[in-house]
């Protein structure tokens, strides 16, 4: 066997790039980005939150650093708000097919043309179920956040 | 038609253009070898049975991983054809990759049957009872040929060289799944591995891609869930009983079958 | 194969994320609510030092398990990611020493800020 790290490897690349194959795959990227946006996002949140216990003018002075008044903060949020609620809803599909084995479909005699149950049916409506709970969801937290700068 | 396909002979790598007539059910096999026989001889690709069954003739057409022999021009719908070699392989020469790693994955995971007792496969008296229910648990992901091409799909692989992949997985799967088989216990150590079934995030892209209809990602969540049965709750499923080594004596009173005398009738004398 | 990632098995590694997820649905659903319209306030009137100090010490305890929730299985989750990335024997170390670190602190902090108030 070759070394560890002496392999062939495609690389980061050709892992998050899901064009031209299933939607789950899709899914897969963005779970993977958002995850690592909202890691990154409660780092600096405890952060953010800890100015709280040095008192209301420690607080006032992080909110004015961090600008949260201006457009690109907001915009931020809601990206982090839509990542929030994209790897939640997809978390739970996610938990319920590898914890469970639900929305599988059961074990067939393959037939062609070939339809993988694991990708067909009961999956798709949840994924697209999802989607739509998200991006409601979504466009509500945006009209809210957006609402104080008289934009809405 | 335009046929790009990607080159490589040890040192560097080009796209070589060639123009091919081609009708709607023209296989891409079809292709490679009219390419081979008349424009360039140097082209070197794997294929044998030409039908679906051997498992050699897996490339990457328009970014999608197939087995050349079973995609037709016609389900492609475009006018310029673009030939790689298979995804997540070292290549070794033009569309021909390196599969040792791969062929080490599927050996493993012990893709044979394991009983506790060896004696009763050496020995067995009669044969191991599947009904026909049991059977369909576990027959799906016996179909696997082994192209490899749902490792080409499978985004972990991209990134993992050592995760074991999605059709090793099915295959371990497929004999967990067997009531047959006792042998959960000595293949767990290497699914419930770092590079094991848990860098499995559904994807689901081994089975869009899978020419057999395996379905390998269905195998893996399923093997997952026998994980973590086992883990939590020391569950498994229960093998058959063994056969017995020793025959047991028929009853007294029982009818004796009919003695074996054939008599071929209307036959040439 | 080599190379063990974590000290944990893979298995018990991702029972913890799917309980630690399963928690955060509902604690984390209660958190957005908070600052959401149906208190009835602009988002920035949810941001006075005055309403965010009433919902920390109010709320302590859901806070409390929304901090370890979030934290072990947010740091865990960038574990997974980073690791699969890179199969360097000094780089997982690395990467494994960072987020113990990351979620100490973390939850040190937290820790601290809930408790003071």
């Amino acid at each position: 066997m070759v070394e560890e790290n002496k392999r062939y490897k495609a690389g980061i690349l050709r892992s998050l790039w899901p064009h031209g194959f299933n939607i789950e795959r899709y899914t897969y990227t963005l779970h993977r980005i958002t995850g690592v946006i909202l890691a990154l996002y409660l780092i600096a949140h405890v952060f953010e939150i800890f100015h709280v216990a040095l008192g209301p003018a420690a607080w006032q002075q992080t909110l004015q650093e961090l600008g949260s008044l201006g457009i690109f903060e907001k915009i931020g949020l809601w990206i982090i708000a839509g990542s929030a609620l994209y790897h939640g809803a997809n978390g739970l599909r996610l938990i319920l097919n590898e914890a469970f084995g639900m929305l599988l479909g059961k074990p067939v005699l393959p037939e062609y043309p070939y339809m993988p149950t694991s990708l067909s049916r009961s999956q798709k409506i949840a994924i697209y179920i999802l989607t739509a709970i998200v991006v409601i969801l979504w466009i509500w937290a945006g009209l809210y956040l957006l609402e104080g700068l008289g934009i809405v | 038609m335009k046929v790009r396909i990607r080159r490589f002979d040890g040192q560097k790598e080009w796209w070589q253009d060639y123009e091919v007539e081609a009708k709607p059910f023209t296989t891409i096999l079809d292709i490679l070898n009219y390419i081979r026989e008349n424009l360039d001889h140097t082209l070197a690709y794997r294929h044998s049975c030409q039908m679906g069954s051997c498992g050699s003739c897996g490339v990457v057409i328009n970014g999608k991983p197939a087995l050349a022999c079973q995609t037709r021009v016609g389900e492609l719908k475009t006018d310029t054809l673009r030939i790689e070699p298979l995804y997540n392989y070292r290549v070794i020469r033009d569309l021909v990759v390196d599969l040792t790693d791969f062929v080490n994955k599927h050996r493993s995971v012990k893709p044979w049957m394991i009983r506790k007792n060896p004696q009763e496969l050496e020995e067995a008296p009669s044969e191991f009872k599947v009904t026909p229910q049991q059977n369909l648990t576990f027959i799906q992901f016996d179909y696997c040929i082994m192209c490899g091409v749902c490792l080409a799909a499978c985004p972990t692989v991209a990134i993992d060289p050592l995760f074991i992949g999605p059709q090793a997985l099915a295959q371990a799967y497929r004999y967990i799944a067997d009531p047959r088989d006792e042998g959960f216990e000595e293949r767990i150590d290497v699914l419930d591995d770092s590079h094991g079934v848990w860098r499995c995030h559904f994807a689901g892209a081994c089975s869009y891609v899978c020419p057999k209809g395996v379905d390998p990602a269905k195998a893996i969540q399923y093997l997952k869930k026998e994980i973590l049965k086992f883990r939590l709750l020391r569950k498994r499923k229960k093998a058959v009983p063994p056969a017995e080594i020793v025959q047991k004596e028929p009853p007294p009173n029982a009818p004796k079958p009919p003695p074996f005398d054939f008599k071929f009738e209307g036959g040439v004398e | 194969m080599p190379g063990q990632y974590s000290l944990l098995k893979e298995s018990w590694n991702m029972v913890l994320m799917y309980a630690l997820a399963l928690i955060m649905i509902f604690v984390l659903t209660f958190h957005l609510l908070l600052v959401s319209p149906l208190t009835g306030r602009t988002f920035d009137e949810t941001l006075t030092y005055s309403f965010v100090l009433h919902n920390l010490t109010y709320y302590r305890i859901v806070f409390g398990i929304l901090l370890y929730a979030a934290v072990i299985h947010g740091m865990n989750g960038l574990r997974i990611v980073l690791i699969e990335w890179l199969h360097v024997r000094r780089y997982q170390w690395a990467v494994n020493l960072l987020i113990v670190v990351l979620i100490a602190v973390l939850l040190a902090l937290g820790t601290y800020t809930l408790i003071v108030l």
